[in-house]
């Protein structure tokens, strides 16, 4: 066999795997899933399982407790990544001169990263709560919140959660803009100072144009994430008081596994993986464009 | 010079007023398990207290601590093994291949990192408890791989596309099997590489806990589980939580402060 033949054999064996692998544990579930979302399909009554069509997802549009987590979910995806992104450029920007100071603050400020979502939703918690809480306590006999605390009140749950998931994620966005920051080419920003520019004008004309790829990356990256929230909101608040924090994956979790109303449970997550596909997808095609303006065409 | 100075000061004052921001709360925790019971309940709260391991006492006698951890370890250690058997090879065969397939293979393995957990859980639970693997480690492997090896996959494609192919080829030419070439030359190049797969599959089974609730039983469920079903429980305080939290949460933050370097590389090249 020609040198050539047996290498694509031989790298063909080497990836074959994990797409098989991907595709059986993968794939295949999420095909299923969509079969399922067609659906009456519970498993308390298998037994009266029948055809359903679209029925789970006209529910999901009718139903006012879906809508509201479809909602709540947009509002908290585009609240978070909206702070993230303000918050971590200011921090990628403080932390752009490489010097001892800035290496070991890179290092202890991405800890919120590394913790587990489900204890971070648990010291929020913790610190928020208004009987024992560190912060809680005082916010609520100040009469600055709700006397039940944040989490518990109807219209500050959201926004406090939105504020857990910028304490959690903002070090990512900023480690992701820093490397973007440090890509810059230094001596069209030397040159900018030599010709006068001031800090502002040399943000404004060079670096965000040319960081635009970095900061779509950004943006792609925590949207998906924040779509998908699940583990801090769970354990923060479960989606209440009430309704108002319940989010697309909290409803399905509940849906599916607390009622085993999988038919619904499954077209609740078949739309959310669309929406996010679609977001993913508009994201990219910016990217693209960005990336052939920054690179002159 | 003087506003450029400023500006410094400016800067690091924000920088400790930012690192104050994103320390703070996880101290907190970290030091409530040394805090006995009275100086976390009290009203009001307190900053000032007498340190005490009982709160540690308290969780060795509430849990199985060794069972719960073992899960944990076996999840973790199940999860890195075969997502980096299966994604650091294909990771080198896409970047080698000269297929107009293998960029389109990539994407799509990336794509998969967007799924929702939720999504492939209800779907999986159900193939799973066909198969009788329900309540085992076993699954939460299975389902965690898939998502760590198809990342795995992509962050070494980005490693190994990187690294120059003619130290290959040169091995290749003196009789070296195609094997060997990708074992003993192109592998011990991107260590690096390695290392950070190793810390974000670890990180990421260590820290899950959807796919562990619903997948696995009580004597096969890990830390993070544990961790959820001990709040609210009669008896289980924040110190007693801050003390699993020293099992669950802080060895992982050690491992990734320490091998911070490989972490932060591995990220900013994974996103790209």
């Amino acid at each position: 066999m020609a040198f050539a033949t047996r290498r694509k054999l031989f790298l063909a064996i080497m990836a074959v795997p994990v797409v098989a692998y991907v595709l059986v544990v993968g794939i295949w579930p999420l095909a299923q899933g969509i079969w399922y979302s067609l659906y009456d399909y519970n498993l308390i009554r298998p037994q009266r399982t029948k055809f359903a069509g679209l029925d789970n997802y006209i529910e999901i549009i009718t139903d006012p407790v879906s809508r509201q987590a479809l909602i709540n979910t947009a509002i908290f995806t585009v609240g978070a990544v909206f702070f993230e992104l303000l918050l971590g450029f200011a921090l990628a920007l403080s932390l752009w001169r490489d010097d001892r100071f800035n290496r070991l603050a890179l290092a202890l400020i991405l800890i919120p990263v590394t913790i587990t979502p489900l204890v971070v939703g648990l010291i929020f918690k913790g610190l928020l709560a208004a009987d024992y809480g560190m912060i809680g306590y005082f916010l609520a006999q100040w009469g600055l919140t709700d006397p039940r605390g944040l989490l518990a009140d109807q219209h500050a749950a959201l926004a406090t959660l939105i504020f857990i998931d910028v304490w959690e994620w903002t070090p990512l966005v900023a480690l992701i803009l820093l490397a973007g920051l440090k890509a810059l080419p230094s001596d069209i920003l030397e040159a900018a100072s030599v010709d006068g520019a001031t800090g502002f004008q040399k943000l404004r004309i060079i670096v965000i144009p040319l960081m635009l790829p970095a900061i779509l990356l950004a943006l792609i990256l925590r949207t998906v994430d924040a779509f998908r929230v699940f583990d801090t909101v769970y354990v923060a608040t479960g989606g209440g008081p009430g309704n108002a924090t319940n989010t697309l994956m909290l409803h399905a979790v509940k849906q599916g596994l607390e009622f085993f109303n999988i038919g619904r449970a499954s077209a609740i997550a078949n739309l959310t993986l669309l929406i996010i596909a679609l977001i993913a997808a508009g994201f990219v095609m910016m990217i693209r464009h960005a990336d052939r303006k920054a690179n002159g065409k | 010079m003087t506003t450029r100075h400023w500006l410094q000061t400016g800067r690091r004052a924000f920088l400790l007023i930012m690192l104050a921001f994103f320390l703070a709360p996880f101290l907190w925790l970290a030091t409530t398990a040394y805090k006995p019971s009275s100086a976390i309940f009290s009203i009001p709260p307190t900053f000032a207290f007498s340190p005490t391991l009982d709160q540690f006492r308290t969780i060795f006698r509430l849990f199985d601590v060794w069972s719960l951890l073992r899960s944990s370890v076996l999840i973790a250690t199940g999860s890195v093994i075969l997502s980096l058997a299966l994604g650091v090879p294909a990771g080198y065969a896409l970047a080698r291949s000269k297929s107009r397939y293998a960029m389109g293979i990539a994407y799509f393995l990336m794509a998969i990192r967007m799924i929702p957990s939720v999504a492939a859980l209800i779907p999986f639970y159900l193939m799973m408890r066909d198969i009788g693997l329900l309540g085992s480690w076993m699954s939460v492997v299975l389902i965690n791989s898939m998502l760590n090896s198809a990342f795995v996959t992509w962050l070494m494609f980005s490693y190994f596309r990187g690294l120059p192919p003619e130290l290959e080829e040169a091995a290749l030419t003196d009789g070296c099997t195609q094997f060997g070439a990708f074992f003993k030359v192109a592998l011990p190049a991107v260590m690096a590489g390695i290392i950070a797969c190793v810390l974000f599959c670890l990180m990421f089974s260590w820290n899950d806990f959807l796919y562990p609730m619903f997948l696995t039983r009580l004597e096969s469920k890990p830390l993070s589980v544990a961790l959820l079903s001990a709040y609210g429980t009669k008896d289980i305080t924040w110190g007693t939580l801050g003390a699993l939290a020293h099992f669950s949460t802080i060895p992982i933050v050690i491992v990734i402060l320490f091998l911070n370097r490989y972490f932060v590389q591995g990220l900013t090249k994974g996103i790209h």
